[in-house]
């Protein structure tokens, strides 16, 4: 019943940590996706958030349909120029902290299609955190940049962007 | 009065002139291209009563590829590429389309056993394609569960894409000349496996949606399409069966061999959702039967044209003999000339009639491939389907017409 | 029956069998293959025949209308040949409705007008795009690639990258 139990009992109960560090972790566990799937692409993603592959393990619960509530922007699927204003402006309307995965070669490059029709690559109108390559990429693959993107979101602290 | 649009589209939106109940105006909704429950990246106009819809105007083009001009570029064995990716959920149907096309040009029959494993992967795709739209249309209905239990076996017939051609979707197995690669014994034992577990999942997914009163009440009498309506319409697939006109390409115009395989034509009378939605369970069923009977019967051989001028030689030819080696230059450097003339196949695709009408001028590039796309045409349905529903049951029709939007854009 | 007089061509082409009518005289063509049968039209799209080497075009786009007779389970393809700037030629839409899109689309990618269309604007392009995406003369656009086959020259020179 003296200080030091006193100061035992505590250390075993009571964390110590950095503001930083509390903001990353509990940002980067629970990044919710907005649903911007296009194509193809769009395919892989549901597929990663069914049970065979589970987002929702890494804390992709809820796949927003608005991007207000939305932290992520998975951009899966070709962009075509019809569709750039229209990305452009759900980007905007996402709040601050927000990051940009762009999932899928046609979406990071153009893909398969060099031609007139499409963006050659989504970078051209929004920031983008994490590219992934493949046509389209498996599940697990956006599973992994979704990773990179968490080690990314905790190490950034209390400054966002 | 129009109403400018505030995305810098310039697309003008005039109200109908209409007027709804009590003499009150037509509220005009945008159900923009990024929506959870339109199936893709399609744009509604939609004029409302209060709830009823009045008006529907799809606005599409926001998924235009340029396939079509892509493909003008590339050389004939190289544009198999590129028409996995317009209807992406049914990648080796869109192939094989293509290579009919080309085969029939060229004069070229491929051997059975090419024969019979494109049928194989055409029935793995069509029940493919049939269960991400169960999952989709399921939870744009509220039903959650039944995405989980469709793309477990979504994920079952990708490993098997995998295992015959090393990807999970967009396979480009369907090549014209043959296929890609033989089938692994591996392959077969995972069909087999396929073949004997798949009707028990078809009757789990029954189990939750066909008797199930919200569902029920959700689709009957939602988005009527009278058989005279259909064909006028130019409808095709499970959107003309599910009103009881018994039309699929695999019987009336049979290719690949269909004619040689027992199975029925799935249609129903209803001409609503429900209708076409017990339309493609039968369909995963008779695909199932056509797969144990593919399987039961694959016969041996080759599976590639035996025309050192359309296909590479092996590549341990490659080491002895020159004329191999002159053969795999030209053929990945200039590629093969097809003869001038033009030619329209059309094969069933999970949604329709996709075909492919191919125009060549006699060199190594297309002059002009043009897909006919199932989605494009059973899209304008829409507009007739949706008549006088509510908003709700607009999300019901949308799903019920199975489009794709790669396909509608192209 | 449709008369003997608007066959100009007729042909089988790899087991499809086609014919030609004047273009001025297409939509009397269609309607008479419409009350013979004819009554689904598959698909309509135009071809561009600048620089077409393999023979002698009578016009420069070639109109094609692949109609069906569902009953009797055959083929048409109906070919018609414009030219003008810009090409016109009547719409068949009344006659079936699946070409309403179908004249969009053509319209949109060659540039052919289609007289009595009730809504002849672009489908897949955006409404303030300049050229018609598939005409020949339309380059295929996208961007540059280094080290292919279509340029001889550096477009980033080694002093300069």
């Amino acid at each position: 019943m003296g200080l030091e139990d006193l100061a035992d009992s505590l250390g075993q109960n009571v964390l110590t940590t950095t503001l930083g560090k509390v903001l990353g972790w509990g940002r980067g566990n629970s990044v919710w996706p907005a649903q911007f799937g296009l194509a193809c692409c769009a395919i892989e993603m549901i597929s990663t958030a069914t049970a065979g592959v589970d987002i929702a393990r890494f804390g992709s619960e809820a796949m927003r349909a608005s991007p207000r509530q939305a932290d992520l922007m998975i951009v899966s699927g070709r962009v075509s120029q019809k569709m750039a204003p229209i990305l452009r402006t759900i980007y905007d309307q996402m709040p601050e902290p927000k990051w940009v995965i762009s999932m899928g070669a046609c979406a990071s490059t153009g893909g398969v299609f060099n031609n007139y029709a499409l963006l050659q690559g989504v970078d051209k109108v929004v920031p983008v955190d994490v590219y992934i390559p493949g046509c389209p990429p498996r599940p697990e693959d956006l599973l992994n940049a979704l990773m990179i993107l968490q080690e990314r979101i905790k190490a950034q602290g209390i400054i966002a962007q | 009065m129009s109403i400018e649009d505030l995305t810098g589209q310039g697309v003008t939106i005039t109200p109908t002139g209409q007027s709804g109940a009590f003499g009150g105006e037509l509220l005009t909704v945008n159900f923009g291209p990024h929506h959870p429950s339109t199936h893709g990246v399609l744009r509604l106009i939609v004029d409302l009563d209060g709830e009823q819809v009045k008006r529907v105007k799809p606005i599409i083009g926001y998924l235009h590829t340029g396939i079509e001009k892509q493909m003008e570029a590339l050389r004939w064995q190289q544009g198999v590429v590129c028409t996995d990716r317009h209807d992406y959920l049914s990648p080796p149907i869109n192939n094989l389309a293509y290579a009919l096309a080309v085969e029939r040009l060229l004069g070229v029959e491929v051997p059975p056993r090419a024969q019979a494993l494109r049928v194989i992967m055409s029935e793995l795709t069509r029940i493919s394609s049939h269960l991400v739209w169960l999952g989709t249309s399921g939870i744009e209905l509220g039903a959650s569960s039944v995405l989980m239990y469709c793309f477990r076996e979504r994920d079952t017939i990708m490993d098997m894409n995998e295992e015959i051609s090393g990807f999970r979707m967009h396979t480009s197995y369907i090549r014209p000349g043959g296929v890609m690669a033989d089938a692994t014994p591996r392959f077969l034992d995972m069909l087999a496996k396929f073949v004997r577990e798949m009707p028990r999942h078809v009757d789990e997914y029954e189990d939750l949606l066909t008797m199930n009163p919200i569902f029920r009440a959700r689709t009957i009498g939602i988005g009527r399409l009278a058989p005279e309506v259909a064909k006028l319409v130019g409808a095709s697939g499970p959107m003309i069966r599910g009103s009881g006109v018994a039309w699929d390409l695999r019987k009336v115009m049979p290719y690949s061999g269909y004619e040689s395989y027992d199975f029925e034509v799935a249609t129903h009378d209803g001409c609503d959702c429900y209708a076409r939605y017990l339309v493609r369970i039968k369909e995963m069923r008779e695909a199932v039967r056509i797969l144990g009977q593919a399987l039961d019967r694959l016969p041996d051989g080759p599976v590639n044209v035996d025309d050192r001028k359309m296909l590479p030689p092996p590549r341990e030819e490659l080491e002895t003999s020159m004329e191999a080696v002159i053969h795999h230059f030209k053929l990945f450097t200039e590629g093969y000339s097809v003869p001038p003339g033009d030619v329209y196949v059309a094969v069933e695709s999970g949604r329709g009639e996709n075909g492919c009408y191919v125009s060549s001028d006699g060199t190594h590039k297309p002059r002009r491939v043009k897909f006919r796309s199932a989605s494009f045409v059973n899209l304008q349905a829409l507009e007739r389907m949706a008549l006088n529903h509510m908003v709700a049951d607009l999300i019901a029709i949308i799903g019920t017409a199975d489009t794709v939007l790669g396909d509608v854009d192209r | 029956m449709i008369a003997e007089e608007l066959i100009t061509d007729k042909g089988v082409s790899a087991g499809d069998e086609w014919i030609t009518v004047p273009a001025p005289r297409l939509r009397e063509a269609l309607a008479a293959l419409k009350e013979d049968g004819y009554r689904l039209l598959v698909f309509l799209t135009c071809v561009d025949h600048l620089a077409d080497a393999s023979k002698q075009w009578p016009a420069r786009f070639e109109l094609l209308y692949e109609l069906r007779d569902m009953e009797k389970l055959r083929d048409l393809r109906v070919r018609a040949f414009v030219d003008g700037e810009p090409p016109e030629i009547h719409s068949v839409h009344d006659l079936f409705p699946p070409a309403n899109w179908d004249e969009r689309e053509t319209y949109d990618m060659f540039g052919v007008v289609f007289n009595g269309h009730p809504e002849l604007t672009r489908i897949l392009m955006p409404d303030d795009w300049v050229g018609h995406p598939l005409r020949r003369d339309y380059p295929v656009g996208g961007e540059p690639v280094e080290f292919s086959e279509e340029h001889e020259t550096w477009l980033t020179p080694p002093t300069e990258a």
